[in-house]
């Protein structure tokens, strides 16, 4: 029994962080209609910046913290000013939440490179030593975080709910453009908003700091861990935060302590999951109905960009032609294998691309597939010695048994819901690959997974791979190009642009949805497989949640409803830092910072921006032509 | 038979046969005791002032909201429990009160897409770039044009259809419509939102659909076209049906009036 106590009081101790986070969400969910992963982000940043005031320069914690809380408010306000408040006005639901998981990148990149990769211990405030309550020991930290999330949802209520400032930022929850109309500037509550939800992670972050090692992912756990708790509790409402996040850190303190820390997030990610198919809304609804109809206006407006007809074919033939000839120009082994991993994962884009780009469907976990692909046919393989294609066949049949399953979620779920869903389902992955150690090997990874043959050929060397995967490639994009040009193509983007008025045409937007979904999560687990027989090996973080946050990034990066954009956005994140070696710390802030940016500034990437370069080229050659002849007949 | 028997059966001649059609919001009667037929090869209207329910039967019929009574068939059959893509796909084709071109995507696709019902050629074919189904997709692209010809928009074929002037997106919208074959079009207010020569070209695009067999059923605000291309006309106020018949009947319903002019109008007089 004393023991239970004592573990429930941790829950209610690193609850009370999650209900800070959570609370943060709500704030900017119904201030905005958006929800913002980078929240977990700002919190580690904090504590980062205190850690280093406070420690590395040895300034006294009275002053480190709040210093620490000041810095990160004022990076957090700039930053917002310049993403998060363009993008809330250009972009979608869901492509803002995509923003701030690049932000959240961008953030974790930044610690990376500031910070390295090496844990950090703070302080407590008040002294090792715990307070005794007969046989009960509570650290005197646990006092702190208490109080602080205690202030913070007093300020909050207080604001929000007695304040005329508080009144305006209700009436841009409800209906932001009737509050502009009554004067009320809708960008700067927007910036107001976040400053006050980065105010709420940073003190949260730097009072929960001493009570956890500091690593520079942190932010992520911090992040995942409060969008849980929000969404189990409601999104849009504050209670429901409160009672979502206590709720999770009583669940994953018991669960750790009494089943196994492995499944500790697999449970809660189980009960998300549960929640959002029960009550999607969460438990407790949210005061404001925001209405759907004032946000939603601003959907899929983006343009899709395509080659001149006559000369999509030429230039393809080039294109397979110069990466026929590369493997016989670079003689360099890792400059090659990043080329391997690019061509795989541009079969996992593909797939992405046809469910997020043409069909409009997020998809935050789609290396949850490339996980169970790559697990699937590695075990298979290495206990059973199936032949790889059969494994990977195998891989395929349970990629699509698990796709089904989620799809009794997905399909009811639109918009950011959908982009949840599918995030939790990549972490429960994620989590159970690091739980299932007999089948997956844990948290060290499948070992020993032979490379890919077919009969006695085997394709053990990355040149042999590649030329593998370049085949495959070629076949799945031309098989792709010839369904998305025809009627299959278009029935996705009109679901994608007007579900309504594409099912009133006869187009079946349920069936559409899923073939859309079970080609992607097809390609996703064939990556999957054949990224495991080209390592070798396989380990949970390279299919892991950052690993769909990156495919994300280079599907954006290199241009969404194109089919071969993300080839640009994988060859551009993959071999960059094999390249330049000292780029490799700078990677993963890289691939926010430019995820963000290309939302912002390039909505059609980089291949996008390459056609309309061609399209130009090509089109001003035949107008000189053109002329030339006029000239001659004259 | 009696009277009662006759409200309560459907017409089997009819294409589309509406009775007793009801349903509230909350406790607000938003449509009370509605029966109409579309016949085949005509035009059929449908007026009424502003919040008479109009859409809202549009909606009940195509079942995107669930109706509280009433019965609706379709060329025989009973629409209960079908799902709009299913209704859609029997060939009850509608069209939306603010036009919803698809935003993203060219003219011509728009029109494409309307076509998707009558499609042949499965996703296998498509990826294997199979002569059938490239076949149907170059006929159905030049049908397309031959469509927007006819209404003038070839010139936008090319152009994002967001982009297009609003009397165009409307025109577009009802082209869409057509390339699904349908065995009655229902427009939601085509005219709104278009200028005089929109709306004379809309009535010659409306009686070229009749002339090709397609009947049509039509809400509308815009008196002028109703009453030039109408063969019969179904006139709600507040949700009840308070006339029908050919528009000159309609024309001179006193009830008509009284609903279109307002009681006071009528108290005077």
């Amino acid at each position: 029994m004393l023991e239970f106590v004592q573990i429930a009081i941790g829950g209610l101790v690193v609850g009370s962080i999650y209900a800070a986070i959570a609370l943060g969400f709500s704030l900017i969910f119904r201030v905005t209609g958006a929800i913002n992963l980078s929240q977990g982000g700002f919190a580690l940043i904090a504590a980062m910046i205190g850690h280093t005031f406070g420690v590395a320069w040895g300034w006294p914690l009275v002053a480190a913290i709040p210093a620490a809380v000041v810095v990160t408010v004022a990076a957090g306000v700039v930053l917002a000013r310049f993403t998060f408040v363009p993008g809330l006005a250009r972009l979608s639901n869901a492509n803002v939440l995509m923003l701030t998981a690049g932000i959240l990148t961008m953030i974790e990149g930044f610690s990376l490179v500031v910070w390295g990769s090496q844990p950090y211990a703070m302080p407590p405030f008040s002294g090792e030593a715990p307070l005794a309550f007969g046989a009960i020991l509570i650290p005197t930290q646990a006092f702190w975080v208490f109080g602080a999330t205690a202030v913070c949802i007093a300020a909050l209520w207080f604001l929000i709910a007695k304040t005329k400032l508080g009144k305006a930022l209700r009436a841009c929850a409800e209906n932001p453009a009737a509050a502009s109309l009554m004067g009320i500037d809708v960008p700067r509550m927007t910036l107001f908003s976040f400053g006050l939800a980065v105010l709420i992670a940073a003190i949260s972050g730097v009072t929960v700091a001493p009570a956890t090692s500091l690593q520079f992912d942190t932010g992520r756990l911090f992040t995942i861990s409060g969008f849980v708790a929000a969404a189990i509790g409601g999104l849009a409402s504050f209670p429901g935060a409160v009672i979502g996040g206590l709720f999770l850190g009583l669940v994953t303190q018991l669960s750790t302590a009494y089943i196994s820390s492995l499944f500790s997030s697999a449970i809660s990610l189980l009960i998300l999951l549960v929640v959002l198919i029960w009550r999607p809304q969460g438990l407790i609804q949210g005061g404001v109905a925001r209405r759907q109809d004032t946000r939603d206006e601003v959907k899929a407006g983006g343009h899709a960009v395509k080659l001149p007809a006559h000369l999509g074919w030429p230039l393809g033939a080039l294109a397979v032609i110069v990466a026929a000839i590369i493997p016989l120009v670079v003689t360099n082994n890792g400059i090659m294998s990043g080329l391997v991993i690019a061509a795989i994962l541009f079969m996992a884009l593909m797939g992405l691309d046809v469910l997020m780009g043409y069909a409009g469907q997020v998809s935050l976990g789609q290396a949850g597939f490339m996980a169970i692909g790559g697990y699937t046919s590695g075990y298979l393989a290495i206990n059973h010695e199936v032949a790889p294609v059969l494994s990977i066949l195998a891989g395929i049949g349970v990629s699509l048994v698990c796709a089904l399953v989620l799809s009794v979620v997905t399909l009811r779920l639109r918009g950011h819901y959908l982009a949840l869903a599918t995030l939790a389902f990549g972490l429960l992955i994620d989590s159970c690959a690091v739980g299932f150690l007999d089948i997956t090997g844990g948290p060290s990874g499948l070992v020993g997974i032979p490379s890919f043959s077919v009969g006695s050929i085997t394709f053990a060397s990355p040149r042999a791979m590649y030329y593998l995967v370049l085949a495959l490639d070629v076949v799945i994009l031309i098989g792709l190009a010839g369904a998305m040009r025809s009627g299959f193509g278009r029935a996705l983007k009109a679901i994608r642009s007007d579900q309504m008025a594409a099912a009133a045409l006869g187009v079946n937007v349920v069936r559409y949805k899923l073939a859309a979904f079970l080609i992607s999560v097809t390609l996703a687990s064939l990556a999957g497989s054949l990224y495991a027989f080209f390592f070798n090996f396989l380990s949970p973080e390279m299919v892991g949640t950052s690993r769909s946050l990156e495919l994300v990034a280079m599907l954006i990066i290199g241009g969404e409803s194109t089919l071969v954009g993300g080839l640009f956005g994988a060859l551009l994140l993959t071999l960059l830092p094999v390249m330049v070696a000292p780029l490799a710390i700078y990677k993963t802030f890289a691939s926010g910072a430019l995820l963000v940016t290309s939302f912002l500034y390039l909505p059609q990437g980089l291949y996008g921006a390459l056609v309309q370069i061609v399209a130009k080229l090509a089109g001003s050659s035949e107008r000189a032509s053109a002329t030339q002849k006029e000239a001659r007949a004259s | 038979m009696t009277a009662i028997d006759v409200q309560a059966t459907a017409d089997t001649n009819a294409i589309l046969s509406v009775r007793g059609l009801a349903k509230s919001f909350g406790g607000l009667k938003a449509i009370n005791d509605v029966s109409f037929d579309a016949a085949p090869g005509q035009i059929t209207a449908m007026i009424g002032p502003n919040g008479a329910g109009k859409t809202t039967v549009f909606n009940l019929v195509t079942n995107i909201m669930p109706r509280d009574a009433g019965r609706v068939t379709f060329l025989g059959r009973d629409l209960a429990g079908l799902s709009p893509v299913r209704i859609a796909n029997l060939g009850l084709i509608r069209t939306f009160q603010s036009a919803r071109v698809f935003p993203g995507m060219t003219a011509i696709e728009n029109v494409m897409v309307g076509n998707h019902r009558l499609a042949a050629h499965s996703l296998p074919s498509q990826m294997l770039w199979l002569a059938g189904a490239r076949n149907e997709e170059r006929q159905l692209r030049r049908r397309a044009e031959e469509m927007l010809e006819l209404v003038g928009l070839l010139q936008f074929a090319q152009a994002h259809a967001t982009e297009l002037p609003m009397g165009a997106q409307k025109l577009l919208e009802v082209v869409r419509a057509l390339m699904a074959q349908p065995k009655l079009l229902c427009l939601d207010e085509p005219a709104a939102g278009l200028n005089d020569t929109e709306t004379a070209g809309l009535a010659n695009l409306l009686r070229a659909i009749r002339s090709l067999g397609i009947p049509v059923l039509v809400v509308e605000h815009n008196m002028s076209l109703v009453m030039n291309v109408a063969d019969r006309i179904v006139v709600l106020d507040s949700g009840a049906l308070i006339a029908t018949g050919t528009p000159a009947e309609v024309q001179n319903d006193s009830r008509v009036i009284e609903a279109y002019l307002g009681r006071e109008n009528h108290a005077a007089s």
